[in-house]
């Protein structure tokens, strides 16, 4: 209990002071912080279509989260959910060429997640094999996924009458918004659900358990016969399911485009929204789904303070920097 | 393919000075005991306050300056920047046993944000600003600085009674201590030293080398230069050895580029796979330095 308040008055903090020195950046750039606050925080707030529009943007948030909090788990920085979920887009992308009717669907979620996770086997493989660190190597396996899948959607899996986009979802295998005219479709249950199967797997699975104690300490884990390796595959190759899944409703499940943008705009910096989605919610899975639900809120205020108040939408990161680094400060240490 | 050779090696000096000057600073930070995976992030900031820091005072402080100033001016405001942050991950991780790696994490957060935020708040463009003549430079020169920091960080460290205290700090912090060094201090200062030297790597790709500042301006630099760190085994000389490797894969890309023979997202691709083949093929010999990111608390 004590615990569990202490971390929440530390994120409290953290968010504190994240938002009073971004007031502060704000007001020696010349915006006004005040009404940027009010149209950032309020605003997404204040309609339900708005609301609908930040749920939208928190489900891709959380999933990448996840990928980051597993790896967390066991005692990895896994920073590659940010090309997993590039790959995932494009395993959507691929399906949506290949097939024309329904069937799209399911072969989306099918090569999405293979892609994402054939993608994490790279760097996870090389750190088992080579000793590569897992930072180095899920970072350049992300510049590689954000070339070849720019070269693919501007190639084969370019739309002719579009060409800023990709070939679309055929219209049989989109998942339409479940209250018309907003951007809330079934990926947002989808994600919280899967935030809630990640929890129950850690907490109650015997691989959950190898994980975690594969995190905590390598060598009592090799003394209690788990091996290491094998939790850091598992955690890579879950963590890679989770941020593929991400890649792929973003196309299936994403009103209006149903395709991938070919500056990948649509996908582009989830991996990196995620790592801060991890590290406020505590690397506990319900955390992130909190986090990510306000990090949502945030991407959808700064549509509004941008249009509003003039702020640059990207602000937001600015505030996710600082806040990451307060959380890092664990500024009160008991209570 | 043979009259080639010489610009491509030119072009692959040019490419391994920014890759040299944040693996230089990363290897001092590391050999007194912190890590900083934040490198990327301090590049991109420093590629941003150099040219930011001059546009302001030239244009709208309207100081006056001679002309061969204003790179030294932008250098110098890059250095501060980067000093700055390392004091900052410096202070959490030496002084107050903070997670040096969430807070690198958090620094390349911050800075992708605020670099794409500072363009667009300061020159009101989003995401690409091209830099003035006048606040240009001849990359020659800060290659020529690189290589001479590179011969200077290997003598002390190697040569010198300051190197074996850093060394000591990195190695065993606690044998350190009761040898009467001030641990935390050491490795403040070489996270400060450090961070300013990353930053510069930044203000050299915006001012000397690409002549532009964008939000993706180090496009994994960072990342090639902690690589960078590995393959050199934490000694600056190998560094200038390792740094060459890896621009001459960036080099290379540009050059197949303009060749036409593939398209260029394939050839973009080239120093990523390179730096992951290279960093594969020689991690069993790498020994980091024993104490490397771990916060030393007297008892």
């Amino acid at each position: 209990m004590r615990r569990l308040a202490l971390s929440l008055l530390n994120t409290g903090l953290a968010l504190f002071l994240a938002f009073v020195l971004g007031a502060i950046a704000m007001w020696i750039s010349g915006y006004d912080p005040l009404l940027s606050y009010k149209s950032m925080l309020l605003t997404p707030l204040s309609d339900l279509t708005y609301l609908f529009s930040a749920l939208a943007f928190s489900a891709p948030i959380l999933l990448t989260g996840l990928t980051f909090a597993v790896g967390l788990k066991a005692g990895l920085f896994n920073i590659g959910a940010e090309g997993q979920t590039y790959m995932g887009a494009l395993g959507a992308v691929a399906a949506a060429y290949l097939t024309r009717d329904v069937s799209a669907l399911p072969l989306a979620a099918f090569l999405g997640v293979a892609f994402a996770v054939a993608w994490s086997a790279i760097p996870a493989l090389l750190k088992i094999w080579r000793g590569v660190n897992e930072v180095v190597g899920t970072i350049m396996m992300n510049w590689v996924a954000y070339w070849l899948v720019i070269m693919a959607v501007s190639t084969i899996f370019a739309n002719p009458s579009q060409p800023e986009e990709s070939v679309k979802m055929p219209e049989a295998a989109r998942l339409t918004p479940l209250v018309a005219g907003t951007d809330l479709t079934l990926a947002v249950p989808l994600a919280y659900l899967t935030a809630v199967l990640i929890y129950v797997f850690l907490r109650y699975s015997v691989w959950g358990y190898r994980i975690s104690i594969s995190g905590q300490n390598p060598t009592v884990a090799k003394a209690y016969g788990i091996r290491p390796e094998q939790a850091v595959l598992v955690a890579f190759g879950i963590g890679a399911l989770t941020a593929g899944l991400a890649g792929v409703l973003q196309v299936v499940a994403r009103p209006p485009s149903y395709s991938l943008a070919r500056n990948l705009a649509n996908v582009y910096g989830l991996g990196f929204d995620g790592i801060t989605a991890a590290m406020l919610g505590r690397g506990h899975p319900i955390g992130v789904l909190l986090a990510s639900v306000f990090l949502g809120i945030l991407q959808e205020g700064a549509r509004h303070m941008q249009i509003e108040v003039g702020t640059p939408f990207e602000f937001i990161r600015v505030i996710q920097g600082l806040l990451i680094l307060f959380l890092a400060l664990q500024m009160l240490r008991k209570i | 393919m043979i009259d080639i050779l010489p610009l491509l090696l030119t072009q692959a000096l040019l490419a391994a000075v920014p890759i040299l000057l944040a693996s230089l600073g990363e290897i001092l930070t590391e050999r007194s005991g912190v890590v900083n995976i934040g490198l990327e992030g301090i590049m991109l900031l420093g590629a941003l306050m150099g040219p930011l820091a001059v546009d302001y005072l030239h244009n709208r402080a309207g100081l006056h300056l001679p002309d061969t100033w204003w790179p030294l001016v932008a250098m110098l405001a890059a250095a501060l920047t980067g000093a700055l942050i390392g004091l900052l991950h410096g202070y959490i991780s030496a002084y107050l046993a903070g997670d040096q790696i969430i807070s690198g994490v958090a620094i390349n957060l911050f800075a992708a944000g605020a670099v794409a935020y500072g363009i667009q708040a300061y020159w009101g463009v989003a995401g690409y600003k091209q830099v003035p003549e006048w606040a240009k430079t001849d990359p020659t020169w800060v290659a020529v600085f690189a290589f001479v920091v590179a011969g200077v960080m290997w003598y002390i460290l190697f040569k010198s009674r300051l190197g074996i205290i850093i060394r000591a700090c990195g190695e065993d912090p606690e044998s350190a201590f009761n040898m009467g060094v001030d641990v935390n201090k050491v490795r403040l200062l070489a996270t400060v030293i450090g961070a300013a030297l990353a930053a510069l790597a930044g203000a050299y790709l915006s001012i000397a080398y690409l002549s532009v500042v964008t939000k993706e301006l180090s496009a994994g630099r960072g990342f090639i230069a902690l690589a960078n760190v590995v393959f050199a085994n934490w000694n600056p000389a190998l560094a200038v050895a390792g740094a060459f490797i890896f621009g001459f894969f960036d080099a290379l890309s540009y050059w197949l580029q303009t060749l036409n023979l593939a398209r260029y997202e394939i050839t973009r691709m080239i120093p990523y796979i390179a730096t992951l083949l290279i960093v594969a093929g020689v991690i069993g010999r790498a020994k980091p330095p024993k104490a490397v990111g771990k916060a030393f608390r007297r008892e």
